[in-house]
């Protein structure tokens, strides 16, 4: 499938219609399209999406139901202080939205996931369910071994799946792609960290949203219109506040809120919305083994976030200042989940860290259906102000 | 000199000013009220800032900073929206320097703002529950009973023996009201005891602030209603608060004062930034 959109509003369009689509059509007609091809539904934050890709497989980000879906079979299966992506997960399983889902891959990122990788495999044992693990260590004959074998046996799992060998050729061209993914999904964050007022968040985080259900193949050439689309159209110059939204790497805000905070006077110019997007922070090597390279890519030179440990207390929530100054942000809103333990339990931390870099932030709680916005464009619009006329020039 | 113009699009007018000012002085070259009465307000808002810039001899592009509040984020026009406790709280200060306090009384919410002596927001809190004890609640009161809006602060203060209705719920104080109607109470007192009820209700909002070192300023629409006003000064001696309220002739504007001064400010201050950055 090509898109032939040109102009921004028919690209987020497309990436609006992709988003809304909870039957997931684009991923069924794709895999309805060749014999053989297989999908591999995963959860936030970070799988090697490479190797799904190298497998002939289509990577599809399993994100929760948002704010369309009535959760009503998946709360049965939890306590009322669990967070929601696993409720809409379950009602999107249970309601056969995920039958054409041949590997489902819950990464490790808190208790939550992890117990309902098993749940999956009770409930839906034709699926190949796998919990997929992460290095806690970084020491390349620690946790480099480590990540190698996990690498190794997810290989095995996806050519039991597709019928056929992982090469390392295969393995190679699907780690280029994805690097030219990267490299244009920093482009374009990087465009919006200059001009935000030319790429508001809303349309961003659709096109990275899209990313997460599309062909990579297909993501790259969106992710092209959209920047040769974005810098032709001349938008309104607003004087906004410049803010980083963080701790919303699992369970996504309702896009509302997004557009919310905009409104309310902030520019969004980085965020950790869908993380898998950027992971790998510049190109994975394409020389030598593929495998040694994408473990060597996620300890050595991967992003950040709560779900991932941090070993040197010293270092604990730099990359968040970080981000603050290379944004240059005036500011950050800390937007997580209600009852997201990797989110929640390291707030604290980092706002302690923020506080001794004197950068302002703020913080509130949403879930994916959250339907009240007033509260938050009057805690973010009197952020923007506070921002706008009390900080120092 | 900075141009700038501040708009606050409320639930039932439109507010649109617009000054001149070096920072310390000021001078107001229009202020004008537009009345939504079911209108669609952000088209209105447009045709009140035309009509303002014709007023005042200007087109657009002379105005260094175009500020919006209340419901203006959504005006396509607005440099820059500012929150509405932000704007009280400038405006307050400007209309009555002795303000460490602003007591913004809207349409639909009550709003009970701290502020210091540069107009900066210490606290505030917010009307939560129901269009009870709200603008829009007197208005359509006022309308069941017939009487006209300049009319009410002054029948009120009439009252003698007025009748409390609930403060927490339109549909009870509308019951109270019809009630109060078939028993024959007199208009005058039926809005006397509205009034008593709102200002017990504003007047606890205004004790969760904190101390408020100071006047406080009554602001937004309703701030005109001297029989509210007098309903406040006696519920604030009723709670044992010593803060003196009161209102100021232009206390409606204080939002869009407020909106077009830190306008002014957020003009000069990006200009400043600028420079510093070109030196740089």
């Amino acid at each position: 499938m090509s898109t032939t959109s040109t102009t921004t509003a028919e690209i987020v369009a497309r990436c609006q219609a992709l988003f809304d689509d909870l039957h997931f059509t684009y991923a069924r007609e794709w895999k309805a399209a060749v014999p053989g091809r297989i999908v591999v539904g995963y959860m936030p934050f970070y799988v090697p999406r490479e190797l799904i890709h190298a497998a002939g497989g289509l990577p599809l980000g399993v994100l929760g139901g948002g704010d369309q879906l009535e959760v009503i079979q998946g709360d049965a299966y939890y306590q009322s202080y669990i967070c929601r992506i696993p409720r809409s997960t379950i009602e999107l399983g249970l309601t056969n939205r995920l039958d054409f889902v041949d590997v489902m891959l819950f990464p490790s990122i808190c208790d939550v996931i992890r117990n309902l990788s098993g749940m999956w495999k009770i409930m839906f044992p034709k699926v190949k369910s796998r919990y997929f693990d992460v290095p806690q260590n970084y020491c390349d004959d620690v946790g480099g071994e480590f990540y190698i074998h996990e690498l190794n046996e997810l290989r095995d799992l996806l050519a039991e799946a597709s019928g056929r060998p992982v090469s390392d050729d295969a393995l190679r061209a699907s780690i280029a792609l994805y690097n030219e993914n990267r490299a244009l999904v920093r482009e374009v964050y990087a465009f919006r960290a200059r001009q935000p007022w030319q790429a508001p968040s809303a349309e961003v985080y659709l096109l990275m949203r899209a990313g997460l259900i599309v062909a990579v193949e297909e993501h790259n050439r969106m992710l092209r219109e959209y920047l040769t689309a974005a810098a032709a159209e001349q938008r309104p110059r607003r004087d906004n506040s410049r803010v980083v939204v963080t701790g919303a790497f699992c369970e996504q805000p309702p896009l509302n809120l997004i557009k919310s905070i905009e409104l309310a006077g902030c520019y969004i110019v980085d965020d950790d919305f869908m993380l898998v997007n950027r992971w790998e922070r510049s190109d994975i090597p394409l020389e030598g083994d593929p495998i040694t390279n994408l473990a060597a890519a996620y300890l050595h030179n991967s992003n950040h976030t709560s779900a991932k440990y941090e070993p040197d207390p010293e270092k604990k929530g730099l990359y968040l200042v970080e981000a603050v100054k290379r944004s240059r942000a005036e500011g950050v809103i800390f937007a997580s989940p209600s009852f997201c333990d990797p989110a929640l339990l390291e707030r604290p931390m980092l706002q302690r860290v923020l506080a001794a870099h004197d950068i302002p932030f703020i913080a509130f709680k949403y879930a994916e259906n959250s339907g009240q916005m007033q509260p938050i464009r009057e805690q973010a619009g009197t952020f923007a102000d506070s921002i706008k006329l009390w900080s120092n020039p | 000199m900075t141009l700038t113009a501040g708009i606050d699009v409320g639930t039932s007018a439109i507010k649109t000013v617009i000054c001149e000012t070096d920072g310390t002085n000021t001078r107001w070259l229009v202020k004008r009220i537009d009345r939504v009465r079911q209108r669609d307000p952000f088209k209105l808002a447009r045709e009140a800032y035309e009509a303002a810039l014709a007023e005042a001899g200007l087109r657009h592009g002379d105005l260094d900073y175009v500020a919006t509040t209340g419901e203006g984020e959504s005006l396509e026009f607005h440099t820059g929206h500012f929150y509405s406790m932000t704007t009280h709280g400038r405006g307050a200060i400007y209309l009555d320097p002795e303000a460490r306090g602003a007591l913004d009384v809207g349409a639909l919410h009550g709003r009970a703002i701290r502020i210091d002596s540069r107009g900066k927001v210490l606290g505030y809190k917010m009307t939560s529950q129901c269009a009870s004890g709200s603008g829009q609640f007197l208005e359509n009161i006022s309308r069941y009973l017939g009487i006209a809006q300049d009319e009410i602060g002054v029948l009120s203060k009439q009252g003698d023996s007025p009748e409390k209705v609930s403060g927490i719920c339109a549909v009870l104080a509308e019951t109270d009201v019809i009630n109060m109607v078939s028993r024959g109470i007199s208009a005058a007192n039926i809005l006397r005891g509205i009034h008593l009820s709102m200002a017990d209700r504003l007047a606890k909002l205004l004790k969760t602030i904190g101390s408020v070192d100071g006047v406080v300023l009554m602001t937004g629409g309703l701030a005109h209603d001297e029989g509210l006003l007098a309903a406040m000064q006696e519920a604030m001696q009723q709670e044992k608060v010593r803060w003196p309220v009161r209102n100021h002739p232009d206390s409606i504007y204080a939002g869009a004062f407020g909106a077009a001064l830190w306008g002014a400010f957020r003009h000069e201050k990006l200009a400043r930034e600028e420079a510093l950055a070109e030196a740089a």
